[in-house]
C-alpha cells in the first residue's frame, strides 16, 4: 500500500553521496573507474588467475604464437615469450606489479608530502620562506626527471627507483596541502576554534584534515597516473625493475628484442599500461569534475 | 609483422612520392634522386665503439672490424676462401731451410693517406716495417709504452720472445729472424693485429709532443681513410684515392654505431644501414624472407664449449669428466641455443680448420652409461657442482644462461643437482681466472687460420697464467705435441701431431666441445664484393656499391 | 611590478645556486674519488693529481672548493666525460640544442594543433564535440610516449617504409657543427646539396616529433579548453555580450586575446613536461640530445657526465620557466598569484 508524505521531507545526501551522484553522471568517469577496479581485481588476484608462473621458462615452448593463430596453442592464450614465459601470467603478474608497486609510492609520498605541507603551512618566518621557495622551483622539474637523476645518483633497480620516484611526488602534496592550510586556517570557523584555544595540532586534525580528504583524493589520482607512468618508464629505460622481474616497462623493453617475431610482446604491455593509466585519469577528472559541480551547486 | 614485397614496394613509391611533396613545398623544383646520389657512400651498423684505431693494442673484434682491413693493409693476407697465405704490402718472400730467416720483399710506390692531420712526403718502405713491429717487441721503443703498452695478441703468443731481430737489407726488402722455428709465424704475420703503421707519421707525432695520437688519429695503407670519430654515434671513412690494390671502394665508408641487435636489424630493414654486424640468431628468418637482402653463411672459426675445472676434486678425475660429456645431448643444445645454426663441434678444431680430423673420436650422448661411470668413480646421487654460464651473447654461445639450464636438465636425468652461477661479465672473467668455478661455459674465436690459435690459447700450461685455460688443465704431454707441431713447416706432419693432441683430448676430456657457429653477415643486395672473412675482421675495401 | 620581476629572478638565482650545489655535492657522493668526479681523469700520475688537486683547490676549504668549481664552471671547464675523454661542456653544447630543437617543433605543432581544437571544444561545452575532443585529449595524455614512439615506429618505419627510426639526418651527409640545430646547420654549411639535406633532416624529424606533439597536444588541449570557459564565463565578456556584440565579435575580440594570454604562463610549465618526453623519445629513436647523452651516462655510470648534465638540464628547465612565466607578466601584469597547471 503506497503510503503519502504528510511532511515535505527534503533531501540532504552526505557530501560523499553527493559526490557520488555527480560522478556517477559521467559515462567516462565510470567507464574509468570500472576499468580501475578491474586492475585492482587483477592486482589482489593475480596469482589465482594466472595459469603459469611468470618466471617459469618452457624450453619446449618458445615464442609460441597466441591462441588465435594458426599455430597457436589454447593453453597460452597470447603466446609465450623468446624463453617460453607464458605472456599472459606475465601479464597479469605485470599490472599486480606496475600498479601495486605505483599505488605504495603515492601513498607513502602522500603521508610524507601532507606532513611536511601541514608543518610548512602552520609555520611562518625565515625556514618556511626558504622552503617555499625550494619547493616552488622543484615543482617545475617534472618527476620523471628528477627520478633520473636520483636514480642516477642512487644507481639502478626497482628498489632505487621506487625511491626516487617517491621523492619526486612528494613535493606536489606539500604544495597543494600547504596551500590548503593556508586558505583553512583563514576560514572563520577555524577562527572560531581558535578563538576557543583550540591547539594548531587539533586544529589540523579537526579542522583542516577532514576538509582535506577529497582534495587529496584527486591528487592522490593525478600523483597515481604519474608514478605508474613513471615506473614504467624506468623500467623501460633499464633504469628501474630488472629483468626477468614481470614489471610492465622492463616487459616492453624486453619484448623489443624479438618485436619482428612477436609484436605482441610490445603490444601488450604497452596497451596495459595506457588502460591503466586512462582508468586513474578518468576516474580523477569525473572526481574532480563531481567536486565541482557539487560545489556549485 | 610480416613483410611483402609487393607491399614494401609500393610503399617504397609512396614514400618516394612523398619526399617529392616535401620538396616542391621547399624549394619548388630542383631533382632529388640526382642529388642524393651524390651522396654516394655505404653505412654498416657497427654493434659498438672501438677503444682505439690500433688493433695491435686491442684483440676486441669491434676495435678490428674498424680499422685492421679498412685503414691498414698487412705484410702478408689470408685468402678469404681457401685460408691460404697470400701477398699483401710483402709482394714475396723467403723462409731460409731451417726456418730462422724469414726474407720479404715490399711492395713498391704504396702511398700512404693523406689527410687533414698528415700528408706523407713519402711512400711505404722499409721503415714502416720495422717501426710497425718494433713498437710492440721493444720494450724501450719509444712507442711502446704509448696507449697503455700492452699489445695483448702478440704478448699472448708469446711472439715477443721469438722474434730474434728485424731488420733493413734496402728500402724495400725487411729480414726477420727468429730465435726457434715457428710454423705459425706466418700466419700471425697475415692477422688483423700484425698491421704495418706509418713511421713518418709516428716521428713527426714524436716532434709535435702528442704520440698518443697516432691510434687516434690513424694513418694507414688501407683502402679508407680516417675522417672523424664520435664514441657510441659513428666513425667516418673516405675513400682512400690512390690505393695501391685497386681504385673501386665506396666514395664514404660511414660506422652507424648501434648496440642494440635488433635495432641494426630495424635500420637494415629501412635501409638506414647496407650491412649490419652480427645479426641475431633469432632474426635470421627474417632476413632471408626479404628480397632485398642477402644473408651469408660461413662456418666460423669458433668454439663454443663445456670446461671442467681440472683443478678440483672430483673433476679432477678424467672418468668423471667423461661420464659428464656423456650426460648431455648436444643436438637439442644446439637445436635450442643456436637454433640449429651450428655445427656439432667433435673436437675444439672447427671443420673449416685445415687441420680438420673428419674421423675424430666423438663422446656420444649415453645417460646409462654416463650414470654406471659416474657411480663407478663415487659419485654419488644427489651430487651437487656448479654450472658458470657467461652473462654475455657470443656468436659461439649466443645463449649461455639457456644452455646452463638445459645442461641443468640432463645432469638431473644422471643424479647430479647442478647450480647454476652468473655475474657481471669483468666480474666473472675475473673469478674464473681465479679458478672459483667447477665449470663453465664459454668459448674462443680464432684469430687466424692456423690450429696452433686453437690449441695452444685454450689448453696449454702457459694459458692459466694468461687466463684462457678455463679448465685449468696441464699435461706435459700435450704441450710437448703441440710445441713440436710449429717446429714443423709441413702441414701434413703437423695434422698428425694435432690429431694425436685431439685424441688425447678426448681421452682427457678437459673440456666438452659443444658447437661451431656459423658466421653471418647480412647486407642489402646493393652491395657487391662483400664477403665473409673467416680469418678475421669485415672487410669494405673490395665492396663496390650498384645504385 | 618590478617586486615582482626582483622576487622571480630572486628565485631563480637561488634555485639556480642550491642545483649547483647538489652538483658539486654530487663529486662527493658518487662512488669514485672526487677529484675524479670533478675532473673526468682517471688514471692519473702523481704529478697530474696536484695539478689537479691545485685546480679544484681540493686542499682547501669545501666552501673554498665550491667557489673554485662555480668559477670553473662560468669559464666553461665542466671536466671530462669518462667514456668519451670529452670536454662535457662541448658535449653538452652539442646535444643539448637537438633537444631543444625536438622540443620546441613538438611544441609549435602541439600549439597550432591543440589551440584551435581547445578552442573549438571549450565554445561547445557540454556538447558532443566537446565530449568527443576531451575523450581524445584523455587518451592523449594517458598514452605513454614510449610505447607511442615505439607503435609510430613500427608502423611508419618498418611496415610501411616511409620515415627512418633513427638519427637526426642520414650519416651520409656530414653536418659540421655551428649553432647544435640541425636545420640552420645545414644552411650554414658549405655542403653542395642543401635541399637534399634538408628533406632527409626532415624525414628524420617527422616521427620523434609527432609522439611527443600526441601527449603535448592533448595536454594544450585541454589548458585551452578550460581557459576559454572561465573567460566566456567571465564578467568581461558577459558585459561585451551586453553591449550588443556577436558572438563571433566576442570571441576574436575579447575571447582569443584572453584565452592565449591565460594559457601562456601554463604552457611555460609544460616545457619541463616536454623536455623529459623529448628525453625518452630521444632515445628510442637514437637522437643525438641530451636525454640520451644522459642515459648512455648513467649506464655507463660516467659520473662527471651524470653530474654535468643534471645541472645543465635542470638549470636550463628552470630558466626557461622562469623567464616564460616573466614574459607572460610583462605582457599581462592583471594576472595574480602563479598558478600551477590544472588540467
Amino acid at each position: 500500500m503506497a503510503r503519502f508524505n504528510l511532511y515535505q521531507e527534503e533531501f540532504h545526501p552526505s557530501p560523499l553521496k553527493r559526490t557520488w551522484i555527480e560522478f556517477r553522471q559521467s559515462h567516462a568517469a565510470l567507464f574509468g573507474l570500472w576499468l580501475f577496479l578491474f586492475f585492482i581485481l587483477l592486482m589482489v588476484l593475480g596469482p589465482l588467475l594466472a595459469p603459469y608462473d611468470p618466471l617459469t621458462q618452457d624450453i619446449n615452448a618458445l615464442l609460441l604464437p597466441p591462441a588465435w593463430d594458426a599455430n597457436g596453442g589454447i593453453n597460452h592464450l597470447f603466446g609465450t615469450d623468446s624463453l617460453g614465459r607464458d605472456l599472459l601470467s606475465r601479464l597479469i603478474y605485470g599490472c599486480r606489479v606496475t600498479l601495486g608497486i605505483s599505488i605504495l609510492l603515492v601513498f607513502v609520498a602522500m603521508l610524507v608530502g601532507v606532513a611536511m605541507g601541514a608543518l610548512a603551512g602552520m609555520t611562518k618566518g625565515v625556514r618556511s620562506s626558504i622552503i617555499n621557495h625550494l619547493l616552488d622551483s622543484i615543482m617545475v622539474i617534472p618527476t620523471l626527471l628528477i627520478a633520473i637523476i636520483i636514480v642516477a645518483i642512487l644507481g639502478t633497480g626497482l628498489v632505487n627507483s621506487m625511491w626516487a620516484i617517491t621523492l619526486a611526488l612528494i613535493p606536489q602534496f606539500v604544495h597543494t596541502t600547504r596551500d590548503f592550510v593556508r586558505d583553512e586556517l583563514q576560514k572563520d570557523y577555524v577562527m572560531a576554534s581558535r578563538l576557543d584555544g583550540a591547539g594548531k595540532i587539533y586544529l589540523f586534525f579537526n579542522a583542516v584534515l577532514p576538509n582535506m580528504i577529497e582534495m587529496l583524493v584527486v591528487q592522490g589520482t593525478m600523483a597515481l597516473s604519474v608514478a605508474i607512468l613513471d615506473i614504467s618508464a624506468l623500467g623501460f629505460l633499464n633504469l628501474g625493475a630488472q629483468p626477468p622481474s614481470p614489471e610492465l616497462g622492463t616487459m616492453l623493453s624486453e619484448g623489443l628484442k624479438v618485436a619482428y617475431i612477436s609484436p605482441l610482446s610490445i603490444a601488450l604491455p604497452g596497451c596495459a599500461i595506457f588502460l591503466m593509466v586512462l582508468s586513474v585519469n578518468l576516474v580523477g577528472d569525473g572526481l574532480r569534475s563531481a567536486l565541482r559541480n557539487r560545489f556549485k551547486h | 609483422m610480416y613483410f611483402s614485397g609487393a607491399m614494401l614496394s609500393s610503399f617504397e613509391r609512396s614514400r618516394a612520392w612523398i619526399s617529392t611533396c616535401l620538396l616542391m613545398l621547399l624549394s619548388g623544383c630542383g631533382d632529388y634522386s640526382a642529388e642524393m646520389s651524390q651522396q654516394n657512400g655505404l653505412i654498416y651498423c657497427a654493434e659498438g665503439s672501438p677503444s682505439s684505431f690500433n688493433p695491435q693494442l686491442d684483440t676486441s673484434g669491434t676495435t678490428v672490424d674498424a680499422s685492421s682491413h679498412q685503414l691498414y693493409d698487412r705484410l702478408l693476407d689470408f685468402d678469404t676462401q681457401t685460408g691460404r697465405i697470400i701477398p699483401g704490402l710483402a709482394s714475396s718472400w723467403l723462409i731460409s731451410s731451417d726456418g730462422l730467416t724469414y726474407t720479404f720483399q715490399l711492395r713498391k710506390n704504396v702511398p700512404f693517406h693523406s689527410t687533414a692531420y698528415f700528408t706523407p712526403s713519402r711512400t711505404f718502405n722499409a721503415d714502416d716495417v720495422i717501426f710497425s713491429v718494433d713498437r710492440w717487441r721493444l720494450s724501450h721503443h719509444p712507442y711502446h709504452e704509448i696507449s697503455g703498452g700492452n699489445y695483448p695478441y702478440f704478448n699472448s703468443l708469446g711472439l715477443k720472445d721469438v722474434i730474434k731481430s728485424v731488420k733493413r737489407v734496402n728500402g724495400y726488402r725487411i729480414r726477420i729472424t727468429l730465435h726457434r722455428p715457428d710454423s705459425s709465424f706466418l700466419a700471425n704475420l697475415a692477422t688483423d693485429f700484425a698491421i704495418i703503421l706509418s713511421a713518418e707519421y709516428a716521428e713527426q707525432l714524436l716532434d709535435q709532443g702528442m704520440p698518443e695520437r697516432i691510434d687516434t688519429f690513424p694513418i694507414g695503407t688501407g683502402p679508407f681513410k680516417f675522417i672523424s670519430y664520435r664514441k657510441d654515434r659513428f666513425i667516418r671513412f673516405e675513400k682512400h684515392e690512390n690505393y695501391w690494390k685497386h681504385p673501386f671502394a665506396p666514395e664514404q665508408l660511414i660506422y652507424d654505431i648501434t648496440t642494440s641487435s635488433s635495432l641494426r636489424l630495424a635500420k637494415l630493414l629501412t635501409g638506414e644501414c647496407d650491412a649490419i654486424a652480427f645479426p641475431s640468431q633469432s632474426e635470421l628468418n627474417l632476413i632471408e624472407q626479404d628480397e632485398k637482402l642477402s644473408l651469408d653463411v660461413k662456418s666460423g672459426l669458433n668454439v663454443g664449449f663445456w670446461a671442467f675445472n681440472t683443478a678440483r676434486p672430483p673433476f679432477n678425475n678424467p672418468d668423471v669428466r667423461k661420464a659428464l660429456a656423456m650426460a648431455i645431448d648436444k643436438n637439442t643444445l644446439l637445436e635450442a641455443v643456436y637454433f640449429d645454426r651450428a655445427v656439432v663441434a667433435k673436437s675444439i678444431l672447427p671443420p673449416s680448420s685445415w687441420a680438420y680430423q673428419e674421423e675424430g673420436k666423438e663422446m656420444s650422448y649415453n645417460p646409462v652409461l654416463a650414470r654406471k661411470l659416474l657411480r663407478e668413480n663415487g659419485i654419488e646421487e644427489g651430487f651437487g657442482m656448479n654450472i658458470w654460464a657467461m652473462p654475455v651473447e657470443r656468436a659461439y654461445n649466443p645463449n649461455a644462461r639457456k644452455m646452463a639450464e638445459l645442461i641443468q636438465s640432463y645432469l638431473k636425468d644422471v643424479g647430479i643437482d647442478a647450480n647454476i652461477v652468473s655475474y657481471e661479465w669483468s666480474t666473472f672473467r675475473q673469478r674464473l681466472k681465479l679458478g672459483l668455478h667447477d665449470s663453465v661455459l664459454i668459448g674462443w674465436t680464432a684469430d687466424n687460420g692456423d690450429p696452433d690459435n686453437f690449441y695452444r690459447p685454450l689448453l696449454s700450461c702457459s694459458a692459466i697464467l694468461s687466463g684462457t685455460n678455463r679448465a685449468m688443465w696441464c699435461s706435459p704431454e700435450y704441450d710437448k705435441l703441440i710445441n713440436d707441431a710449429v717446429r714443423y713447416s709441413d702441414p701434413q706432419e703437423r695434422i698428425d701431431l694435432y690429431h694425436k693432441a685431439s685424441d688425447l683430448l678426448y681421452e682427457q676430456m678437459p673440456l666438452v666441445p659443444i658447437a661451431h657457429a656459423y658466421r653471418y653477415q647480412a647486407y642489402r643486395k646493393a652491395l657487391s664484393g662483400f664477403e665473409i672473412n673467416p680469418y678475421g675482421g669485415v672487410r669494405f675495401g673490395e665492396v663496390e656499391m650498384s645504385k | 611590478m618590478i617586486r615582482y620581476i626582483v622576487r622571480h629572478i630572486n628565485l631563480m638565482l637561488f634555485t639556480l645556486f642550491a642545483l649547483s650545489v647538489a652538483s658539486f655535492a654530487l663529486a662527493y657522493l658518487f662512488p669514485a674519488d672526487p677529484l675524479v668526479n670533478l675532473s673526468g681523469v682517471q688514471r692519473l700520475s702523481e704529478e697530474e693529481f696536484n695539478l689537479l688537486s691545485e685546480k679544484y683547490a681540493m686542499n682547501e676549504s669545501i666552501i673554498i672548493q665550491y667557489l673554485q668549481y662555480m668559477s670553473l664552471l662560468f669559464q666553461g671547464d665542466w671536466g671530462i666525460s669518462f667514456s668519451s675523454g670529452l670536454p662535457l661542456g662541448d658535449e653538452i653544447k652539442r646535444s643539448l640544442p637537438a633537444s631543444i630543437e625536438l622540443s620546441a617543433y613538438s611544441l609549435v605543432i602541439s600549439m597550432l594543433v591543440g589551440v584551435p581544437l581547445g578552442f573549438f571544444a571549450g565554445l561547445r561545452h557540454n556538447k558532443h564535440t566537446d565530449y568527443v575532443l576531451l575523450g581524445v585529449s584523455v587518451a592523449g595524455y594517458s598514452v605513454p610516449v614510449f610505447w607511442l614512439a615505439l607503435l609510430l615506429i613500427m608502423l611508419f618505419a618498418l611496415q610501411l617504409p616511409l620515415f627512418p627510426l633513427s638519427g637526426r639526418i642520414s650519416l651520409l651527409f656530414d653536418i659540421p657543427y655551428s649553432t647544435g640545430f640541425i636545420l640552420p646547420d645545414i644552411w650554414l654549411s658549405d655542403i653542395n646539396n642543401k635541399t637534399a639535406a634538408t628533406i632527409n633532416a626532415i624525414e628524420h624529424m617527422i616521427l620523434p616529433t609527432l609522439a611527443i606533439s600526441v601527449v603535448n597536444t592533448a595536454i594544450v588541449l585541454r589548458l585551452t579548453r578550460s581557459a576559454v570557459l572561465d573567460v566566456m564565463g567571465s564578467d568581461f565578456v558577459q558585459a561585451a555580450y551586453s553591449r550588443g556584440l556577436t558572438v563571433s565579435q566576442v570571441i576574436f575580440r575579447h575571447g582569443i586575446r584572453n584565452v592565449l594570454l591565460r594559457i601562456l604562463p601554463l604552457l611555460a610549465l609544460q616545457t619541463s613536461t616536454l623536455l623529459t618526453n623529448a628525453m625518452i623519445v630521444e632515445v628510442i629513436f637514437s637522437w643525438p640530445g641530451i636525454g640520451n647523452w644522459l642515459l648512455q651516462a648513467i649506464y655507463q655510470r660516467d659520473f662527471p657526465a651524470i653530474r654535468a648534465g643534471m645541472l645543465a638540464v635542470s638549470a636550463f628547465v628552470v630558466i626557461v620557466t622562469v623567464l616564460i612565466d616573466l614574459f607572460a607578466r610583462l605582457i599581462d601584469p592583471t594576472q595574480g598569484a602563479p598558478r600551477r597547471g590544472s588540467l
